[in-house]
Formats: C-alpha cells, sequence, structure tokens
C-alpha cells in the first residue's frame, strides 16, 4: 500500500493500482462513520491482506475499491484496467441457481466481451477443474467453488484481483491449494490481489503486506511485523 | 376446433405465451421475485380497465400500467432492501384498488370478467397484432440482455464489476414482465396469470439442469400446459385460465413423482 512504511517498500516503476484519500463512510447520517479518514495507496505486484475484527469495516473497504458504494468524504481512484471479484462462497452467489460451472464461465465471458471462447477452458485448467465443466455450481464442494470463482475472476487477465474471505468454509487442504493458486498468480503473472482475511495465518504466510483495519483507522505492515506486534499481543504465536 | 376463428387466433396467442411467459419468468423465479410477478398480474387488471375505460385496447392499457408498476417495484426496492414482501402489498393495493374503482364506477361498457379468468372468444385482430409485436420485441431483449440478466439473477455484484448496469437492466426488465403479463391476459386470465409464469419455470427446476436446459424445458412445459388447457377448456366450455393453471399444477405434481419414482428404481438397481 503506501510506498514506504514500517518497512515496507516497493519499487519505483510500479504502477499506481488504487488510491485511497481520507476516506469517510457511514451507511447512514445517524450512524458513526465505519471508516474513518483513510489514506493508502496500492502499487500492482502487491499482495495484500485486509485484516481486523469482525466489523472494523474491511468487507466496507472492499466494496468502495470495487464501487459498489460511494464514500461520505475523500476519494478513492482505481486504476486497474480490468479487476476481478472473488466474492464469499456462502452469501453472494445465489445458492440452488440452476447453472453449470462452464454457463457460470461462459456468461461472464461474453459480459467481459472476450471473444476467445477457449478463455473459459483456460481458466478452468488453470484452477484444475476442466473435467467439472458440466457440473452444476451448487454441486460443487466449497473448495471446488472458490476455485471456480477464482477462475471466473482470472477471465480476461485482470490487474487486479480482490477476494472476500477467500478460505472461508472451506478445509484445510483445498485452503492451501487457493492460497498456492493466488501466490503464483501474484509472483508469476504479476496480477495484484487485495483479500480481505480472517484467516490471520494465512494472511502472515502469502501477502507481501497487511492492512490492519481497527476502529474505522487502518495501516500497513509487513507480514511479519503485524505477527509481532499483533498476534502477540493477543497472547497467539 | 382449428376451423374456428377464434380458436386460431386463440392458439397464436397461447403460442406466444408458452415462448414469452417462461423467458421472463425463469428470471424471476431465481431471483426469488414470483410472487411480485404475481402482483403484477393483478394490477394489470387496473391497466385493462383504464384502456377500456379510454376506449383503448386493454392490453395496451394493461402493458402501460403493468410497466408502471414494474418500475414502482423497482424503485421501492431501494427504500424497502429489507422487506420486499411490503412491495408486494404496495403494488397490490393500488392496482386491484384502481380496478376496483373503476369497474365499480359503472362506467365500463364491457365486462372484465372475460379478462379474470381468460377467455378464448375475447382475442381480437387488433390485440394479436399487439401481441405479435410486444412478443417479438421481448423476445429480442431477452436475446440480447440474456447474459447480463443470468448474472444479475446469479451473482449481482458480479455483474456490476463486470460493468453490467444493473439498475438500468432491472427496469427493462419490469417492462419485460409487463410485456409477458399483457400478452397473457387475454387467454390465461389475471387472476392464474402467474401460473404461466412460475409453474412451468418450478417445473423445469425439478431435472436439475443448466441454465439453458431449464429454460427450453419451462418453454416445453408452458406449451403443455397452454395448449392442453386450451384444447380442454373448448371441449368442457370453460375459461381456459382455470384449466391451464390446473394442468400446469398435474404437470409439477407428475414431474415431481417421475423424478422420484425413477430415483426409486435407480437405487433398486444399485442395491
Amino acid at each position: 500500500m503506501s510506498r514506504k512504511k514500517r518497512g515496507v517498500r516497493f519499487p519505483e516503476r510500479q504502477r499506481l493500482m488504487i488510491r485511497a484519500e481520507n476516506l469517510y463512510f457511514s451507511y447512514s447520517a445517524s450512524q458513526p462513520f465505519v471508516l474513518n479518514g483513510i489514506n493508502f495507496e496500492l502499487k500492482d505486484g502487491e499482495y495484500v491482506s485486509v485484516v481486523g475484527e469482525n466489523g472494523c469495516g474491511k468487507t466496507t473497504l472492499m466494496k468502495l475499491i470495487l464501487g459498489f458504494i460511494k464514500p461520505v468524504r475523500g476519494k478513492i481512484i482505481t486504476e486497474a484496467r480490468r479487476i476481478g471479484y472473488v466474492p464469499q462462497k456462502q452469501g453472494s452467489v445465489n445458492s440452488g441457481f440452476p447453472i453449470t460451472l462452464h454457463e457460470m464461465l461462459d456468461s461472464y465471458r461474453r459480459l467481459l466481451n472476450i471473444r476467445d471462447r477457449g478463455a473459459v477452458r483456460d481458466a478452468l485448467g488453470r484452477v484444475g477443474l476442466e473435467e467439472f465443466s458440466s457440473a452444476l455450481v451448487d454441486t460443487l464442494s466449497g473448495g471446488q467453488s472458490q476455485k471456480a470463482l477464482i477462475a471466473r475472476a482470472m477471465l480476461g487477465s485482470p490487474e487486479l484481483i480482490i477476494l472476500d474471505e477467500p478460505s472461508s468454509g472451506i478445509d484445510p487442504s483445498s485452503q492451501k491449494e487457493i492460497y498456492g493458486l493466488l501466490k503464483k498468480l501474484n509472483k508469476e503473472n504479476g496480477v495484484t490481489i487485495v483479500s480481505v482475511e480472517h484467516n490471520l495465518e494465512a494472511a502472515v504466510l502469502n501477502s507481501t503486506a497487511i492492512y490492519h483495519l481497527s476502529m474505522g483507522k487502518g495501516h500497513i505492515c509487513t507480514p511479519k511485523s503485524y505477527a509481532e506486534e499483533y498476534l502477540k499481543g493477543r497472547g497467539e504465536s | 376446433m382449428l376451423s374456428y376463428g377464434f380458436m386460431q387466433n386463440a392458439f397464436f396467442v397461447s403460442l406466444c405465451i408458452s415462448l414469452l411467459c417462461p423467458c421472463i419468468g425463469i428470471f424471476l423465479v431465481l431471483r426469488r421475485y414470483s410472487m411480485i410477478g404475481d402482483a403484477l398480474s393483478h394490477a394489470s387488471l387496473a391497466g385493462i380497465t383504464i384502456g377500456l375505460l379510454l376506449g383503448q385496447s386493454p392490453v395496451l392499457g394493461a402493458f402501460v400500467f403493468t410497466s408502471v408498476c414494474g418500475a414502482l417495484v423497482e424503485f421501492l426496492r431501494g427504500y424497502y432492501r429489507k422487506h420486499t414482501d411490503l412491495i408486494l402489498s404496495i403494488i397490490l393495493s393500488l392496482g386491484v384498488g384502481t380496478a376496483i374503482t373503476i369497474i365499480s364506477s359503472g362506467r365500463l361498457r364491457v365486462n372484465a370478467e372475460a379478462f379474470m379468468f381468460g377467455s378464448v372468444l375475447t382475442v381480437s385482430r387488433a390485440d394479436m397484432v399487439m401481441v405479435l409485436a410486444l412478443s417479438i420485441i421481448s423476445l429480442l431483449a431477452v436475446a440480447l440482455l440474456y447474459h447480463q440478466m443470468l448474472y444479475i439473477a446469479f451473482d449481482e455484484e458480479a455483474a456490476k464489476v463486470a460493468g453490467v448496469r444493473v439498475r438500468l437492466i432491472n427496469y427493462v426488465f419490469s417492462i419485460l414482465v409487463a410485456s409477458a403479463i399483457s400478452v397473457s391476459i387475454r387467454i390465461v386470465g389475471v387472476l392464474v396469470l402467474s401460473s404461466m409464469i412460475a409453474i412451468p419455470v418450478a417445473t423445469a427446476l425439478q431435472l436439475g439442469k443448466g441454465f439453458r436446459t431449464t429454460l427450453i424445458f419451462s418453454i416445453f412445459f408452458s406449451a403443455v400446459d397452454i395448449m392442453s388447457g386450451l384444447v380442454f377448456s373448448y371441449y368442457l366450455n370453460v375459461a381456459p385460465g382455470g384449466l391451464t393453471a390446473l394442468f400446469s399444477v398435474a404437470l409439477l405434481l407428475t414431474v415431481i413423482l417421475g423424478k422420484r419414482l425413477v430415483s426409486g428404481l435407480k437405487r433398486t438397481e444399485r442395491q
């Protein structure tokens, strides 16, 4: 995120992906600010995990980045040319919807005006779900569903992928595969990743930087310093 | 039966209904809006009475009034995000209230009963032109917006990220719902119109297929329901709306029982 804080260094040539300037947000005029003067910069090639207690504004910040909601004050600039989005498996996607994995990705390909029909097969191949192409999305396991959503987010070669709790409700081996996939996308393909995380271990192990939100305020730190300052402070190791 | 002009008209309109209603109904059902479809079909009665009162086509009246109500649903959604069932009451009150006021004023020269239960005798040439125009335009719109509407129903946030103008398409969809209702009121009638919008889709959902296959089966079941209703209403001399609704429920139950039978046989084979 911001160029040089708490030992996090980014090369000068890196391109700006997101900039938040003095960001304030409240869900109604009578409620206190959920986000209270947020400032950060996110450059390309980063893998940032956004962490914090429940209700600290992680999902609100993600919605602001995606443009689902508008800030009360301040502004957020998203420079990424194409954004991929991976929602939480539970809650966002319409459960019981009669749609095959191929239909889910192919319709999305058409929304993005990607002419190459092979893009769907390639995306499914990258997450190892080719053989489930004709399966109903609702019948996939938690890990497979999450991989399918990542495959959808990869369509059109996005510069930035935003994930909302990617390991929520998923078994440990699938979690490992998913984080391996995200790291590969980040390191080998240079995709910038912003992941709202409840899984603090995954955040520390996989991220290049951690954005810690608390009481509507945020600050950037390295995974190492986050582990030392916060996890130890809470009696975790 | 087909030598009668009125039956030819009725079959033509039924064909349009069996194509259009499931194409719109599938999105309504999958967005859990089938009851709003029901409220809009009841509200169309107000449009019919306004059309008749002004000496205009009742189908056109129904289309305009139901479109306005559809847009109102979309507008009210912003105010009642967590209580969408309330929108149903508001639209029903507006539509049925308007219809009752006009009918009870005694100013209508035509009996509105045929529009409540459906009738094969009342389909005029002018209605057919209107039905054909609405059906063609609506089916083209569905084909054009197919992927956008699918994604709004499946995952609205992902649709927004992909750049779909969700609010605009929701308003267009309201007009498409109004169109499907207006096309159907002559034959099916206002009271059981939702059976044509929701039940063929509910039947197709039982087959557990993907979206496109579910849509194709919805159209097939819709055609079976309405054509059966029409043929039997001719021989039994009853309103086609009621019979169509009964056939749609009977077909749904047949598919559910057939599915149980097939899965039972498969289980027995495995043992």
